[in-house]
């Protein structure tokens, strides 16, 4: 579905990302894990179209995406659920969700959009006119996913969706993330936290200076103590 | 003397907030004051001019047109000195749009008159003044306190119920996240521009019956409008069209009882006060920290 090949990205004088390549299988979950500063998130705002790369490509289904306008990837079908949220503060939880469909023009589909969301996310279907900004930081994580979801996306990329929850609400993320999985949507995932790659994703890589370190079965990252030692820190 | 000052006040306030909704839409879209805002409102008010006195179309039909041409020069501000300009800082944004002012005021000068030239625009309803008791209402006042109320339903109605308002909704929210849904921001402030022109452009049709035309009074309806908007805390719709109103009627009973010269400084006065006592405004969550 995605295959990332050779990206190169630069800040500046700064080179940030080093010869990145990495594929997302149909139907899959791949973890993206590294440190604080690695380039996880850089990588993700490449892919949706933030941040230009100096070179590189980015194959979305066979189409090319690198150096497109963030807009255009969103109508070919990747979008990027942000870190730290970002719901619409001001405006309702059904509003927040007509504009994850800003791309799209149904309306017969926008509303089957918000009920399908309201159902897969029942809490905010019971706030579903509630100002986005009141909610608490699992139902906006909940609600900036449902966001990203009404643009009918084919591969979803989440920054650290788990950062900043409780236990209990990390544990409804990976049943949610799962849910979506089974529903055949594509995904990578961007986490801090192993502990939730290692439940959720099929394969992981990690990165470390802007490169790929390690790659291999997300299973397996939990039983190599080189890679939480010296990628992770833990 | 109080009533007939209070009303006058009401009905100029009305105007200045729809000024203010102009600076405030494009404040909070782009984070920029434009400080060529009120020579959009003198060039529709002399489109208005052309279209009603010198080939005379309908008031309304030239109503319209003023609008529709108020939008499209709102656009080509964005498009000359906001887009060329946006990663820039803010200094040279806001001289770009002093320097956009400066262009629009030579324009007029050239194809209207010159500085000193005042234009009349006929009043729509009989000039006559109605004795309500103690109370002088000139009908004109009415139709502009009915109209300024019409246009801010409007503006209101765009931004809660249409696909583009509810967009600029969420650009003004949040820009990045706007971005990642698709939405086209750099579109966005390009309609920022170009519906705060129009709507000070309905504000000039409405005002030109009741004053003077003159290519300078551009500069000074920027300056009630700024004023009306900061008050009101500079992102706040609810709150230009307050800020404007307590410009009006502050601006009126300054005149009246004080010193009529005070009416042409009350607005400078209340951005000072303001900026001093409550640098938020009456309605804003965040300072008034960009301009
Ligand atoms: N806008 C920017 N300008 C310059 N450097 C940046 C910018 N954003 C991030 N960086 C730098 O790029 C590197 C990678 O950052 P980021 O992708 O946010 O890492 P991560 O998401 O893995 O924590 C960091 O060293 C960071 O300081
Ligand atoms: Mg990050």
């Amino acid at each position: 579905m995605l295959a990332v090949a050779h990206l190169n990205v630069w800040y500046g004088v700064t080179e940030i990302l080093r010869d990145v390549s990495f594929d997302v299988p149909d139907g899959r979950i791949v973890a993206l894990l590294g440190g604080n500063g690695s380039g996880k998130t850089t990588i993700l705002n490449t892919l949706t179209g933030l941040v230009k790369p100096r070179a590189g490509s980015v194959l979305l289904a066979g189409e090319e995406c690198a150096g497109l306008r963030a807009d255009q990837i969103v109508r070919k079908g990747m979008v990027q659920v942000p870190q730290g949220r970002e719901v619409f503060q001001s405006m309702s939880v059904v509003e927040n969700l007509e504009m994850g469909a800003a791309t799209r023009r149904d309306r017969a589909e926008l509303r089957a959009g918000i009920e399908d969301m309201m159902g897969l996310f029942p809490t905010l279907a019971r706030k579903s006119r509630q100002r986005a900004g009141s909610l608490s930081g699992g139902e906006q994580q909940m609600l900036a996913i449902a966001r990203a979801l009404m643009a009918r996306p084919r591969c979803l990329l989440m920054d650290e969706p788990s950062a900043g929850l409780s236990p209990v609400v990390v544990d409804t993320m990976i049943d949610a993330i799962l849910a979506l999985h089974r529903r055949g949507l594509t995904i990578l995932l961007v986490e801090q936290n192993v502990g939730v790659a290692a439940a959720a994703a099929d394969s992981a890589h990690v990165l470390q200076n802007g490169e790929i370190a390690f790659s291999g079965p997300a299973a397996s990252l939990l039983d190599n103590p080189e890679v939480l030692r010296s990628y992770l820190g833990r | 003397m109080l009533g007939y000052l209070v009303l006058s006040g009401i009905t100029t306030g009305a105007l200045y907030a729809l000024v203010a909704l102009g600076v405030v839409i494009v404040f909070k879209a782009t984070g920029t004051v434009n400080f060529a805002h009120g020579d959009l409102f003198m060039i529709g008010g002399f489109l208005a001019f052309t279209f009603h006195v010198l080939m005379g179309l309908p008031y309304l039909v030239a109503l319209a047109l003023a609008v529709a041409a108020g939008f499209g020069i709102g656009i080509l501000t964005d498009r000359i000195a906001f887009r060329p300009l946006m990663r820039a800082n803010l200094v040279s944004l806001v001289l770009a749009t002093v320097g956009f002012s400066f262009i629009l005021k030579g324009i007029a000068r050239s194809v209207w008159g010159g500085k000193a030239d005042l234009f009349a625009f006929p009043p729509l309803i009989s000039p006559d003044p109605i004795f309500l008791g103690p109370l002088i209402i000139i009908p004109q006042q009415l139709v502009a306190i009915g109209g300024a109320a019409l246009v801010m339903g409007a503006f209101a109605a765009f931004f809660r119920l249409t696909r583009i308002g509810k967009m600029m909704q969420a650009t003004a929210d949040n820009p990045k996240a706007a971005t990642l849904v698709g939405i086209r921001t750099d579109r966005v402030y390009m309609y920022a521009f170009g519906v705060g022109a129009a709507v000070a452009a309905s504000a000039a049709v409405l005002m030109a019956p009741l004053t003077l035309l003159y290519p300078d009074i551009g500069f000074v309806l920027f300056i009630k409008g700024f004023a009306a908007a900061v008050l009101g805390g500079l992102s706040s719709l609810p709150g230009a069209v307050v800020g404007g109103l307590v410009v009006g009627v502050v601006e009126a009973l300054a005149g009246g009882y004080i010193n009529s010269s005070f009416l042409e400084v009350s607005a400078f006065v209340v951005i000072m006060v303001v900026l001093v006592l409550r640098p938020t405004g009456l309605f804003g969550a965040t300072a008034v920290r960009r301009v």
